[in-house]
């Protein structure tokens, strides 16, 4: 099983620039994909609870729900920021930047949120077939629903940071698309998107809470489906929030050096 | 009644290219899949020539006229929409690889060379595609560096060669193996003058000297008068002129053109021996016989008729020699 | 035979231009590991806390994968220049390959894609790996079976990436079903085909040969056969059906090109 929704992303990207309508069916095509992923995790997990309503306390229900809105939300929040700044950097244009790195700042916060949300309304409108593929729950309850929102949030916020770094990389080598389909494919795994953390193997699950990939899928929706509640989910969010502030001085240092690379080397 | 040597014979030779008929936005993308609309262009609309073994023919035309499409049809590249093409023998498009082994071709715009490979990988690699022997292939390859002057650059990548050193190893790529038909499209487009004069030699050797039949086109004028005794014009997909230089020159000579800036210019500007063929402002394009109308007095004669303020002195281009004998074909003034 | 040697020669030409760009190379083949290992991965933790799918030990899925892997790097290696064609043909950029006295097909299988070497090595990695932990039948008539198998898998997805780009001669863009169809098999074929029941089984067995890829193979060395929903004697022609696909696709290849309409220059 592999992963759907980016495999040829490279090939597109690379080849030529594109036209809007090629560019939205393409978005179509991935989201396909994705859905096509839901399904197939449908299947073997149905196959694997052999006839069992319920493991480890999981329900057969709410897993496939929540590895359906697992998918459809990494795949909506995809680090945009990583698509922006490589060409800027390749083509030079970075040079402008660098005495107004806030205004650059606030430029690919802008620019990836408006692609975000061009992805979340696709989302939106696939969420019959969602259903019909996968399943669809609504939230544990009324405060599972509004700490889910903050958590989304901040995941949302850590990849773009993630975003950023990985953008950042093109200061270095001019392959950028690789390494961003390597991120995708170690950040699904470990977001809990494939299999959720709760089965994870002990070693393995000690080495998901050290990443920060469990922020994007696992932590906002163990709070959703009410597997996180009160201290709990506070402390989830706390987790999120220390991410958040490590990831963005990371960019922040990165790019520090970055630049310090660039005026070394004349540009 | 074929002549026995001609090596290369084209005849009724058509080609049209269909492209669907594209209407605008998201409904028209989804209305091409359904309809049959179609453009069709007749880049090649009934051509015919011979090339006898051994001859140096310059094919010229406009951007747009059909001499790529023949060309891409003479070495089998594009299959035609009607009529023949032999070459040796052979149809190029059917036999397309027994007829790569006997022809050479070098595209101007773009290489043949392995980009990212040293320059003389890539002679290596064509060594082993046309099965040339180690001994043959070392003593052609010396050779040509030599006649050449790549020795320097023989272990560079071809991305970092120069347009000027690289169009050399394509034409070394090209001639390597000695093949009896060389198909040369632009190769001297966009290189200096120095490297052009180069290549025009080599050319002018490889046909003298080995008796290799070449096929030229060019939008280059002086690559014709230096290499070329027979000229094929083609326009709009049909030839407009088959025949000798001198012929061309004489009949359709574009003569030279004047260009100047006049001040406070009312009317045309009569001067015997010049024609205006064209008008910005105060500037006016001039064209004149320089074998009839020598350029010392005429431009005498002007300077002392009329208050110019600049003048430069032009060499025709194709463009003119195309029109007039357009013209001259369908017996409209120029 | 000559053409062997010139194929060679030029394969490793290929091989060497990419390599020029270390980095690039490095990370394309890094991608190309990684995406298949994450893919089995997920299995592996799957059944680290479940003991089978669908009456499949980890041993017995980690054995299906290798198979499928292995066949999948094969036609990454040999036909991962398909993937180009599609562009190639829009740039017109093909004229170069055909004045060339080499067949164009041969030429498509010298244009190296870094990645499959991660496929490569992820396939004979876990293919050796499952292969000791699975009760085999390593008689002679199993192992030539098992030779067939893998290139009867290459065959079928190499037939049918050439079949695509065989099709980009008159549809110019064809990179969108290539997607869809490589999704479909890199998502479907490494799986035991019989959890998503007898119509999707039948339909990725006739409609899209998937299933001949790893799953019957598998069955058949297993000794799984009797739980298939076909006859266990199809699951015996899987090469067979490699050599179907691939000789339809060769003869489309052949009848597209023709069709070429190189570029405006």
């Amino acid at each position: 099983m592999t992963l759907a929704g980016f495999p040829a992303m490279w090939q597109f990207a690379r080849m030529e620039a594109q036209t809007f309508l090629t560019y939205r069916v393409n978005l179509g095509l991935q989201l396909l994909g994705i859905l096509l992923q839901v399904y197939l995790l449908k299947v073997v997990w149905t196959a694997v609870y052999e006839g069992r309503t319920e493991v480890d306390g999981i329900a057969l229900g709410t897993l496939i729900a929540y590895l359906t809105l697992a998918n459809l939300q990494v795949w909506a929040i995809y680090p945009q920021t990583a698509e922006v700044l490589p060409p800027r950097i390749q083509s030079g244009a970075i040079a402008l930047d660098l005495a107004r790195p806030i205004g650059l700042l606030v430029q690919l916060i802008w620019r990836s949120v408006g692609a975000t949300l061009g992805l979340v309304a696709l989302v939106v409108v696939a969420l019959p077939l969602a259903a019909v593929l996968g399943s669809l729950r609504p939230p544990a309850s009324p405060e599972a629903a509004s700490l889910y929102v903050i958590s989304l949030l901040l995941g949302y916020g850590i990849t773009l940071a993630i975003g950023i770094l990985l953008g950042l990389v093109a200061f270095w080598t001019l392959e950028t698309h690789g390494i961003t389909i390597l991120y995708h494919f170690v950040n699904q795994f470990f977001a809990g998107a494939l299999v959720p953390l709760w089965f994870f193997p002990d070693w393995l699950r000690t080495v998901a809470e050290l990443l920060p990939f469990q922020t994007q899928a696992f932590l906002p929706l163990s709070i959703y489906f009410g597997r996180l509640v009160g201290t709990d989910a506070l402390r989830a969010i706390g987790v999120q929030v220390v991410w958040l502030v490590i990831l963005w001085l990371a960019a922040g240092l990165v790019w520090r050096a970055a630049i310090h690379r660039v005026v070394i080397q004349g540009g | 009644m074929i002549a026995p040597s001609s090596i290369i014979r084209v005849s009724h030779l058509v080609k049209e290219f269909r492209t669907p008929k594209r209407a605008p936005g998201i409904l028209g993308g989804l209305r091409t899949l359904f309809t049959r609309e179609q453009n069709v262009v007749r880049a090649v609309d009934g051509v015919n020539f011979e090339i006898a073994e051994g001859e140096l023919v310059g094919y010229l035309g406009r951007n747009g006229a059909g001499k790529s499409t023949t060309i891409k049809m003479l070495t089998g590249i594009l299959v035609p929409t009607s009529g023949e093409v032999v070459v040796d023998g052979l149809t190029p498009w059917r036999d397309r690889q027994r007829n790569a082994l006997n022809i050479g071709v070098v595209f101007g715009q773009r290489t043949q060379l392995w980009w990212d490979l040293p320059l003389v990988e890539s002679f290596e690699l064509i060594r082993r595609m046309y099965r040339m022997d180690l001994p043959t292939y070392r003593g052609e390859l010396d050779r040509v560096v030599d006649l050449l002057e790549m020795g320097e650059y023989l272990r560079t990548p071809v991305r970092q060669l120069s347009l000027g050193q690289r169009m050399r190893g394509d034409l070394a790529a090209a001639i390597l193996y000695r093949p009896r038909i060389l198909y040369l499209d632009e190769p001297t487009v966009g290189v200096d003058v120095l490297a052009k004069q180069r290549i025009r030699e080599f050319i002018a050797e490889a046909n003298r000297a080995d008796g290799t039949t070449v096929l030229l086109t060019t939008h280059d004028l002086r690559d014709v008068e230096r290499l070329c005794r027979r000229i094929v014009v083609i326009e709009r997909g049909r030839i407009l002129f088959d025949g000798g230089v001198d012929e061309l020159k004489t009949k359709y000579s574009p003569g030279r053109r004047i260009v100047v800036e006049v001040a406070g210019l009312e009317g045309p500007i009569e001067l015997p021996g010049t024609e205006e063929i064209r008008r910005e402002g105060s500037r006016v394009w001039l064209r004149f016989d320089p074998t009839r109308t020598p350029i010392a007095p005429l431009i005498g004669q002007l300077t002392s008729r009329y208050a110019v303020t600049d003048l430069t002195l032009e060499e025709a281009d194709l463009e003119e020699v195309v029109r007039l004998i357009f013209a001259e074909q369908s017996g409209v003034k120029p | 035979m000559a053409l062997a040697r010139i194929t060679l020669a030029l394969f490793a030409a290929g091989v060497r231009g990419q390599l020029q760009y270390r980095m690039n190379f490095v990370i394309w083949a890094a991608v190309g590991i990684v995406f298949q290992l994450t893919g089995f991965f997920f299995l592996w933790a799957l059944l680290a806390r479940f003991r089978s799918i669908a009456g499949w030990s980890l041993e017995e899925i980690a054995f299906l994968y290798g198979l499928r892997l292995l066949g999948h790097a094969l036609t990454v290696f040999f036909l991962g220049g398909t993937q180009l064609v599609d562009w190639l043909v829009r740039e017109g950029a093909f004229d170069r390959y055909l004045v060339r006295p080499v067949p164009l097909l041969l030429m498509v299988v010298t244009w190296f894609r870094p990645s499959a070497v991660g496929d490569l090595l992820g396939g004979i990695v876990l293919f050796a790996a499952a292969s000791r932990v699975v009760p085999l039948d390593l008689s002679l008539p199993a192992v030539a079976y098992l030779g067939l198998a893998v290139l009867g898998a290459t065959l079928i997805e190499g037939g049918l990436r050439l079949a695509i780009a065989a099709m980009a001669f008159r549809f110019l863009q064809t990179h969108g079903i290539l997607w869809f169809v490589d999704t479909i098999f890199n998502n479907f074929g490494n799986l035991p085909l019989r959890i998503f029941g007898s119509a999707v089984e039948l339909l990725l067995t006739f409609v899209l040969p998937v299933a001949f890829v790893a799953y019957l193979p598998a069955s058949v060395l297993l000794g799984r056969t009797s739980e298939l929903t076909i006859q266990p004697a199809i699951a015996y022609a899987a090469p067979l059906v490699g050599v179907i696909v691939f000789g339809l696709a060769y003869l489309l290849w052949h009848h597209e090109l023709p069709r070429y309409q190189s570029s405006g220059h």
